[in-house]
């Protein structure tokens, strides 16, 4: 079994095109990916981080493009702890779209779950989003913000950390089921069933 | 946003069903270009689970749109609470109510405002359905590595209906020698017998059934020496049958069911988290992995078979001002244009169901149980009625509350069916009536759902009809049917191989075509 303590899945939306798997490349592999396609073969990126000594792996999913025709499944928000809602601050419309957004994550991701807005492409010069104004609806519904380039790699690092340190200290003061390495009982071995859900052990 | 869709495909997938979705997981696995489209604003279809806002809508547009009566029908919800609580007790914020406090509190007076107060809490199956352990759908799931977007959960306990009351039915081995129900010598019996069923091979039938083909079940079990609680135990609980059931058929079941011990839990079975609906859901995002697109609220016109310009010919869809073309077509039965549907299949027995939310499980017990009770029939006529409860640890109601469904072939209509049943083992008064033994029903649905489960052809070469929800406990004839129409599709590929894990995806410098995968290497090996 890997080491780490802790294992949290963080899931991104927002609109086709805002730069969300560019974000989890960025992040997970230090590289930002030239093509312009939509999302192909990617379901999830890993990256083990480490907090006050402590190892925590961080399960990041990509929205496999089914957000270019509003066609997310709810099963995508299940057990996310954290959700980063992405828009692009070169693009009125994509930030637009954020109630939108917002109404969906509220019928289907646990209500408990750490929210983020983050205004991407700060490295264009064409920006249609003032900051404050990316700040001000991020504070009128409870969510953390951030503005990120994933192609200047500024912030992006932050972003997830901030995720990390944020969700262990949950885990460690609301004593969070920890995670104990198995992908719900289904793996093709025998198990035992515990009290908790499947994959997530107290 | 819908101009941008895309007109030109290998394969449309027309509805979210359980069937519809894996053809589309298998096609696009294997490379097909895949559209997959569902006419309404949600997935899953007849397969869908809903939260109880949701569900409310489903039942207002089935009783306002006559085309929907064609697929469910003899719908009546009832509650059984009030519409507010009584303004003596005090609401508490349930959101932030530690568990401690939950013993201390008297029960909570539950009222049709708490409901839509927390109706996201709810996740009610419109085809609740159990996975054996070793099932079809399990060994898919596990194969295809799509068992990764879900969660399951064991079901605890399996009970039936013994000389008016509910009993458990020891299921495992151990169960078996542990329960004082049986004595000694029926256990020996017992045991024998099982061992002769799991021998039993439908190819090489082997001497212990070959005179059996025309007699019933019941008489082999009674036959073998069996006592009559056994006999009930094997018959109603193991096999779900009923007096008339044939034994070859009883003997599958009974294979089936003990195939399925001892992997994951007490019992033979599996329970998605969230419900059954979750599962298209899983395949669906697996297609969409792989390049599938995805549109939901796209209802289509028109299917018609048409040559292109350049000779080649396609299955045309019209579909809002757009014209998609595709080489097949894999489309729900409930989609389908009926003039496309081959002549009707005999008439099959359409199928009565009923929802309960209630205040208790059935049959109380130490933990939260996940139970199923195979109801015998109660009259002589009747057919056998298979009950599912599944509790807040599920993440299908509110804490204190259990989701009770009823699956049974159709008599006369879904609540003259199901109704006597439900009175043995709630509380169906209004109001009043405290029977300390039963849980409270708080609400209720009834309804039918036409039989749409046997195979349909159409008329039209590549056109493939994907079948409706059957009566059965599993998913074994849906996974069946997607693996058929995939074979007819995509001849000679590989139905679903194992998907990479995201650690062997490796990315190559230029990657506006995707990445590629290097599957065998390493499988198991830690990655760190």
């Amino acid at each position: 079994m890997e080491d780490y303590k802790f294992l949290f899945k963080v899931v991104l939306v927002g609109n086709a095109g805002v730069g969300k798997t560019c974000l989890v490349r960025r992040f997970t592999q230090g590289l930002f990916p030239p093509g312009q396609g939509a999302t192909i073969g990617v379901d999830f990126m890993i990256k083990t981080v480490e907090v006050d000594g402590e190892k925590v792996k961080l399960q990041i999913w990509d929205t496999a493009g089914q957000e270019r025709f509003r066609s997310i499944t709810q099963s995508y928000y299940r057990s996310a702890h954290a959700l980063i809602l992405v828009y692009d601050i070169s693009c009125q419309p994509t930030f637009d779209c954020l109630p939108d957004w917002l109404r969906e994550i509220e019928e289907y991701a646990n209500n408990k779950v750490l929210r983020i807005l983050v205004g991407n492409k700060t490295d264009r010069e064409d920006r249609e989003i003032p900051r404050h104004i990316g700040d001000d609806f991020a504070q009128r519904h409870g969510m953390y913000f951030l503005e990120t380039s994933a192609k200047e790699a500024e912030n992006v690092e932050r972003l997830f950390m901030e995720i990390a340190v944020e969700l262990m200290e949950q885990a460690k003061c609301k004593e969070l089921p920890k995670y104990d390495g198995s992908l719900g009982p289904i793996n093709g071995k025998t198990t035992s069933v515990s009290d908790s859900s499947c994959c997530l052990r107290s | 946003m819908d101009d941008d869709l895309p007109t030109d495909f290998q394969v449309i997938v027309v509805g979210t069903g359980m069937v519809e979705s894996i053809v589309a997981a298998a096609a696009s696995r294997i490379g097909k270009n895949v559209l997959h489209l569902d006419s309404s604003d949600h997935y899953g279809g007849l397969w869908a689970s809903y939260n109880f806002d949701g569900l409310q809508k489903f039942i207002s547009e089935v009783q306002s749109n006559p085309k929907r009566q064609w697929q469910v029908y003899n719908l009546k919800e009832k509650w059984y609470i009030e519409k507010e609580t009584p303004q003596t007790d005090v609401e508490k914020g349930e959101e932030n109510k530690t568990e401690t406090d939950d013993k201390a509190n008297p029960p909570k007076i539950w009222s049709q405002a708490a409901f839509t107060f927390e109706y996201r809490k709810f996740n009610i199956d419109l085809t609740p359905k159990l996975l054996f352990s070793r099932g079809p759908l399990v060994e898919l799931l596990i194969s295809s590595n799509i068992a990764r977007y879900a969660e399951f959960r064991c079901v605890t306990r399996v009970l039936t209906w013994l000389e008016d009351h509910l009993v458990p039915v020891p299921c495992s081995r151990a169960d078996v020698f542990a329960t004082e129900a049986v004595s000694v010598v029926e256990k020996r019996m017992l045991m024998k017998m099982l061992t002769n069923i799991v021998g039993y091979n439908e190819d090489e039938m082997n001497n212990e059934f070959k005179d059996w083909h025309d007699k019933t079940f019941k008489e082999y079990l009674t036959h073998k020496g069996l006592t009559p609680n056994l006999i009930h135990y094997v018959l109603f609980a193991i096999a779900g049958g009923t007096n008339k059931m044939p034994c070859l058929e009883g003997v599958k079941e009974c294979k089936k069911f003990l195939m399925s011990l001892g992997r994951y839990g007490n019992t033979p079975f599996l329970w998605p988290m969230y419900g059954s609906g979750e599962l298209p859901q899983c395949f669906c995002r697996l297609c969409a992995v792989f390049g599938g697109v995805y549109c939901l609220n796209r209802p289509i016109d028109k299917v018609e078979a048409k040559t292109l310009d350049e000779g080649r010919n396609v299955i045309a869809i019209a579909s809002k001002s757009k014209t998609l073309n595709c080489d097949h077509l894999v489309i729900g039965i409930n989609e389908c244009p009926k003039e496309l549907l081959s002549p009707e299949p005999i008439e099959s027995s359409d199928i009565s169901k009923a929802v309960f939310i209630t205040n208790g499980s059935i049959l109380k017990s130490e933990k939260e149980p996940l139970t199923l009770l195979r109801f015998p029939p109660l009259a002589d006529d009747d057919n056998a009625v298979t009950v599912l409860e599944v509790g807040p640890a599920t993440g299908s109601c509110p804490k204190g509350l259990f989701v009770v469904y009823m699956i049974s072939n159709k008599e006369k209509d879904a609540e003259s069916d199901l109704m006597p049943y439900a009175e043995k083992i709630f509380e169906m008064s209004d109001n009043g009536g405290q029977d300390a033994e039963k849980p409270k029903c708080l609400w209720s649905l009834f309804y039918n759902v036409h039989d749409t489960s046997a195979p349909t052809s159409s008329i039209l070469d590549n056109v493939h009809v994907c079948s409706g929800p059957d009566a059965q406990l599993d998913f074994d004839r849906a996974v069946e049917q997607a693996e058929q129409i995939f074979k007819k599709i995509c001849p000679g590929e590989e139905f679903l191989p194992r998907a990479p894990d995201p650690e062997e995806i490796v990315f190559d410098e230029d990657v506006t075509h995707g990445p590629d995968f290097c599957g065998e290497a390493e499988d198991d090996a830690p990655q760190e």
